[in-house]
């Protein structure tokens, strides 16, 4: 156990907007196979949280340590800024990242999606690229789906899609924002389904959702956010099945 | 063959102003004329692209000197960069001296610097717009992927704008065709220098003129062709799968 640097570990992050604090200090560990969801209100701060992890938005204060590797940063006039962007994009690189609007690239094909950054980022090989990307294809029900492009495709193909585009990196860690929040109510079903087969195979995976069952079923830990503060956290029987603060109570209540 | 050419003799004998030497004349003109705008098109089109990247950097000092240049050549009529650059370089002290004299005593090339510098100045903007318009939401992946800066600029920025400027940009083609008649007013025989010429011989304006219009809108024809052809093929993307 102690041997394998642990995926992904933030510590302390905190998050300014001007003069809005977003995220007050927030932290999260997440071992090999483990499943975070991250559930809260909007506004909570929960999609930020998930965005400062692989820098897509720049927390004020914090640690990043993804695989052992620890972030460093470098004081500006406006605070700080990674000291070192190769870095960043090195570990951006271990992290995908599942988005809310999907956001495959328009131009090219799904396959030549899936295949752009193993190829242009990791440095593999196109043969070998394209030989993972149709696996992965076929995985997420979309090998005949290869060369369409993003347009000719539902919503519920495109997340899937994007899901194999991540996969393709072989992360260390998988980000999901929101990925089922798009879509129309009968399209959800095939992405979670995705979803929960990659947490079956112990794919370490942190997610932003709203989808209540599947964070029941399939998460190992739980973390409710509430104006950028942990309310509760903790495995999903523990949380979800016996929510202590009145908040967490009325948010999981069924609505009328 | 020979019916068709019988048939042209004798058409031709009827007339005195398209003779095969006036027709010799529209031949090289329409020579001068594709090799300017080819090549204004060209060398234009390869300074637009650093250029418009450049007009969209966050430095002030990079991008204002861009914005200046665009601005002052879509500013300013196209005749009068043309005169501008023709007349004016001759009074740069001692050029008259030096090896670039050797291009610069020649019309054609004042002439190609200016539709080079105009035609980059308009091709700018329209990448900058282009560029400008690029999805958020696929930035963003392109940066979560691991993607550096100028790898995502190469792989996924200008693709995608370079297929969204196509349209607006085979309207820019179109237009420096045309534009590019002014540049008989500086001694070049081009399309339109040939067709004044032949109305100057033979005081015919009607069929000189109609004659070159007919080639310009043949040329025109193709441009549009080549254009529907590249968009029909690089803008798949866009379509649904049964249109």
């Amino acid at each position: 156990m102690a041997d394998t640097p642990i995926p992904l570990e933030v510590r302390d992050i905190t998050k300014r907007f001007g003069d809005n604090e977003v995220l007050k200090g927030l932290s999260l560990t997440a071992h090999k196979g483990d499943v975070i969801t991250l559930i809260g209100a909007s506004g909570s701060g929960k999609s930020t949280f998930l965005r400062c992890m692989n820098l897509l938005e720049q927390p004020n204060e914090g640690e990043l340590i993804v695989h052992g590797e620890n972030i460093a940063f470098k004081a500006t006039r406006h605070g700080r800024e990674p000291a070192d962007w190769k870095q960043v994009e090195r570990i951006r690189a271990k992290l995908s990242m599942v988005f809310q609007s999907f956001n495959l690239w328009a131009h090219m094909t799904l396959l030549e999606n899936v295949i752009e950054a193993p190829i242009h980022v990791l440095g593999k090989s196109r043969k070998a690229a394209t030989e993972h990307a149709r696996e992965l294809l076929d995985r997420v029900g979309l090998l005949d789906h290869a060369d369409y492009y993003p347009a000719q495709m539902s919503g519920g193909q495109q997340q899937r899609g994007a899901i194999a585009r991540a996969l393709a990196m072989d992360p260390e860690v998988m980000l999901f924002d929101e990925p089922t929040s798009a879509l129309d109510p009968e399209l959800v079903g095939d992405v979670l389904k995705v979803m929960r087969d990659l947490a079956k195979e112990g794919r370490t995976m942190i997610v932003v959702t709203h989808e209540m069952s599947f964070a029941r079923d399939v998460s190992s830990q739980v973390i409710y956010l509430h104006q950028g503060m942990v309310e509760e956290a903790g495995p999903p029987e523990e949380v979800l099945g016996n929510p202590q603060s009145e908040r967490l109570q009325q948010f999981l209540a069924p609505k009328h | 063959m020979e019916q068709l050419n019988a048939w042209f003799t004798e058409l031709l004998a009827d007339n005195a102003i398209f003779t095969a030497n006036t027709l010799g004349y529209y031949l090289d003109g329409l020579g001068n004329t594709v090799r300017l705008v080819f090549l204004s098109l060209v060398i234009g089109l390869l300074l637009a692209v650093p250029l418009a990247i450049a007009r969209g950097s966050r430095r002030k000092w990079i991008k204002w000197p861009v914005f200046f240049y665009t601005y002052v050549f879509r500013g300013t009529p196209l005749l009068i960069q043309l005169y501008m650059i023709y007349y004016g370089v001759v009074f740069i002290e001692g050029i008259q001296d030096t090896i670039l004299w050797v291009v610069l005593k020649d019309a054609f090339f004042p002439a190609l610097i200016a539709f080079t510098l105009n035609t980059a100045a308009y091709t700018t903007e329209i990448f900058h717009g282009a560029i400008k318009a690029t999805s958020r939401g696929e930035i963003e992946a392109a940066r979560a992927y691991g993607m550096s800066r100028g790898l995502m600029m190469r792989r996924i920025i200008l693709p995608s704008a370079f297929r969204r400027a196509l349209p607006a940009y085979g309207n820019e083609v179109i237009f420096m065709l045309h534009a590019s008649a002014i540049a008989s007013v500086v001694t070049i025989m081009d399309l339109t220098g040939a067709a004044r010429f032949v109305y100057a011989r033979f005081y015919a304006p009607f069929d000189a003129f109609l004659f070159v219009a007919a080639i310009y809108l043949c040329l025109t024809f193709a441009i549009l062709y080549l254009f529907r052809y590249l968009e029909k093929k690089l803008l798949a993307h866009l379509k649904p799968i049964n249109g």
